[in-house]
């Protein structure tokens, strides 16, 4: 499909990172290894303190880089000024100008190059994004969904090569949240634009992108594509992020008591601890490899009835099949689950080679 | 678990309820101030005679002193404008080794009595030292000249656009910066084209601050400029600025003159204050109220 961008055709674009440290005041960066054609998208994942930021920041050229390249089309740009990139970066918050309004903030690129058809472009992407009716406000007086789409739209008035956006989906509703990501899909599908995102929605993360990397305290975790992240999570905020509830912090079974259920999670675990997979209640006893514990909460949830369990000192969340026989269980009753070997997941270094 | 017990419930019903009492506290104590600021003035207006008003409006003498302060307070305002915005910049955006000692030298003058600062300003253009020497070669002289009266109102006003320009600066998010720079502009054109717009506002009200508190100055004058002698811009008779004018009319025991001259500088400079605050409504200053504001 012929890419097509406001204003003309889009050269195509194919970036590498390759081995990039950083470094941001004693914070270490990388090595981070990633490569994105158009049309593709990457998440980034991590929990805040990883580096996710400091990654795009050194992509965008904030933050230089120490060690290894930044390829785009073959050329190294590791140390071009970020004005040099081509290179659409929007910062957590945005970055709008709030001294200028709509329109100026989508005509600001094209000022920059001193482009005659600034005003019709910025017409059309105005119209592109339904920013019309808005033109001549400041961002401080729209919603958030429609600051999300003038960032964007302003974005594509400098005709980037790479899209880098941190945290797109923070602060925006449910409904804004699906908008955007229409958006950025139609940004790499129709204008052939490769995306890099961070965020923190896996389903949105799993809508979008085609790959990922988890950081971890500055480490590149994990690199890969979504079916890798699902079936095998490295480590405990990727376990979270992918949907297991129950996740047990290595440092915490050791400290725990000598209760059967411990003991066998802790054989179970990587160095950083184990995701156990979403076990299910099961009505009767006698049932192999299951496991006991005392109701603490019974909530609705879209899957089915949520059960929280205490077991020994741990918490477990386990699902009530929606064919559940006899009376839902109640607060303080006991209750049996299932969960064997093959749900445990090791986390930390070396988890992706499983038990 | 039970649920939230009903005194904490009292307590949380309590905190969104603005008293009656809490509101008259307010009332009495705002109120007490603002009457501190208008009583004086009153007072001022009763003492001083409409016509003895109308009379120090036409005073020649009257008409000089306020001429010559409203000219070196410009004056002083436009050095800081040039001087004193870049030190705001530069204590806003980059950490240096003796940062706090420049900070707080920067704080000195409006913290000392300004008799201190202009004594050392006395003591620095004193005849005899090479200061004194250079000042009067390159056709600047100080001493009981506009410029001194310049060079106070700088040196003790200035500070307030430092502090303003430097809190302005640095209250512009560095992520706006970084998002001109990466849509194309280089650390040059992103500082014209969106650090100082931004910036501009606060900037300003400092600027205005510091024309208010030139214009008041008296201490450092009383000291290094008491009387004005004709030099530089000003070639008219031997003058004062209108606040040494003022203290001479009150040392001469002549206060219904003192009252009057006063009351008339007053009126000049709230109209003055007023065609600020009209600008900022009608638009002619380059911002609106509540565009900067989220």
């Amino acid at each position: 499909m012929a890419p097509v961008a406001p204003g003309g055709p889009h050269p195509m674009s194919d970036w590498v990172v390759d081995g990039v440290e950083s470094d941001l005041d004693s914070f270490h960066l990388g090595p981070v290894d990633l490569s994105l054609r158009s049309g593709q998208a990457v998440a980034v994942l991590g929990s805040s303190g990883a580096g996710k930021t400091t990654f795009l920041r050194t992509l965008a050229g904030f933050l230089p880089v120490r060690r290894g390249r930044l390829l785009r089309d073959g050329e190294d740009i590791s140390h071009w000024m970020p004005e040099e990139r081509s290179l659409g970066y929007v910062p957590q918050g945005l970055g709008l100008f709030p001294h200028r309004t709509v329109v100026g903030n989508v005509r600001y690129p094209m000022e920059l190059r001193g482009r005659v058809d600034a005003k019709a472009r910025t017409e059309a992407l105005l119209e592109r994004f339904d920013l019309t009716a808005l033109g001549h406000r400041h961002p401080a007086r729209l919603s958030g969904g429609e600051q999300q789409r003038v960032a964007i739209a302003r974005a594509l008035a400098a005709e980037p090569e790479l899209i880098v956006w941190d945290e797109p989906w923070q602060a925006l509703d449910v409904e804004a949240r699906r908008e955007l990501g229409v958006v950025l899909t139609e940004l790499r599908e129709t204008d052939g634009i490769p995306v890099v995102v961070v965020t923190h929605d896996p389903a949105l993360a799993f809508s979008l992108a085609d790959s990922f990397i988890v950081l971890d305290r500055g480490r590149m975790r994990f690199s890969g594509g979504a079916n890798d992240l699902l079936d095998r999570p490295s480590d405990a905020f990727v376990a979270r992020f992918v949907g297991y509830e129950n996740v047990y912090d290595r440092a915490a079974l050791e400290d725990g008591t000598d209760h059967p259920f411990t003991a066998w999670l802790l054989r179970g675990a990587g160095p950083e601890g184990v995701a156990l997979g979403n076990p299910e209640a099961v009505p009767t006893t006698g049932v192999p490899s299951s496991w006991e514990g005392v109701v603490r909460s019974a909530r609705p949830s879209p899957e089915g009835l949520r059960v929280e369990l205490a077991v020994d000192d741990l918490m477990v969340a386990v699902r009530l099949p929606r064919s559940w026989p006899g009376k839902l269980p109640t607060v303080g009753e006991r209750l049996r689950f299932n969960a064997d070997a093959t749900a445990l997941h090791r986390l930390g270094p070396g988890a992706r080679t499983g038990p | 678990m039970s649920g939230p017990s009903p005194p904490t419930a009292t307590r949380r019903g309590r905190r969104w309820r603005t008293g009656p009492s809490w509101l008259a506290l307010q009332i009495v104590l705002s109120g007490s101030l603002l009457l501190l600021f208008l009583l004086p003035i009153v007072a001022l207006f009763t003492y001083a005679p409409v016509s003895r008003i109308v009379a120090a409006a036409e005073n020649v003498q009257v008409r000089e002193a306020i001429w010559v302060t409203l000219y070196a307070s410009g004056i002083a305002v436009l050095a800081s404008a040039v001087l004193a915005v870049p030190l705001g910049y530069l204590l806003a955006r980059r950490r240096f080794f003796g940062r706090s000692v420049i900070e707080s030298l920067v704080g000195l003058p409006v913290v000392v009595p300004h008799l201190m600062v202009g004594l050392g300003l006395f003591f620095l253009v004193l005849p005899g030292s090479p200061l004194y020497a250079f000042t009067n070669a390159v056709g600047f002289p100080v001493y009981d000249t506009i410029w001194g009266v310049v060079l106070v109102m700088a040196v003790v006003s200035a500070p307030y656009t430092v502090l303003a320009s430097q809190l302005s600066f640095e209250a512009v998010d560095g992520r706006v910066l970084e998002s001109a720079r990466s849509l194309g502009a280089g650390p040059g054109t992103t500082f014209l084209t969106v650090t100082m717009p931004i910036a501009l506002r606060g900037i300003v009200a400092g600027l205005l601050l510091t024309w208010a508190r030139a214009v008041s100055e008296i201490g450092g004058i009383l000291i290094l400029a008491y009387a004005i002698y004709p030099g530089g811009p000003y070639n008219g008779p031997v003058t004062s600025t209108i606040s040494v004018y003022i203290y001479n009319l009150f040392q001469q025991g002549d206060l219904a003159d003192a009252a009057a001259v006063s009351s008339f500088f007053l009126l000049i400079a709230f109209a003055l204050f007023l065609v600020v605050r009209l600008g900022e409504r009608t638009g002619w200053l380059p911002w609106r109220r509540g565009d900067l504001t989220p």
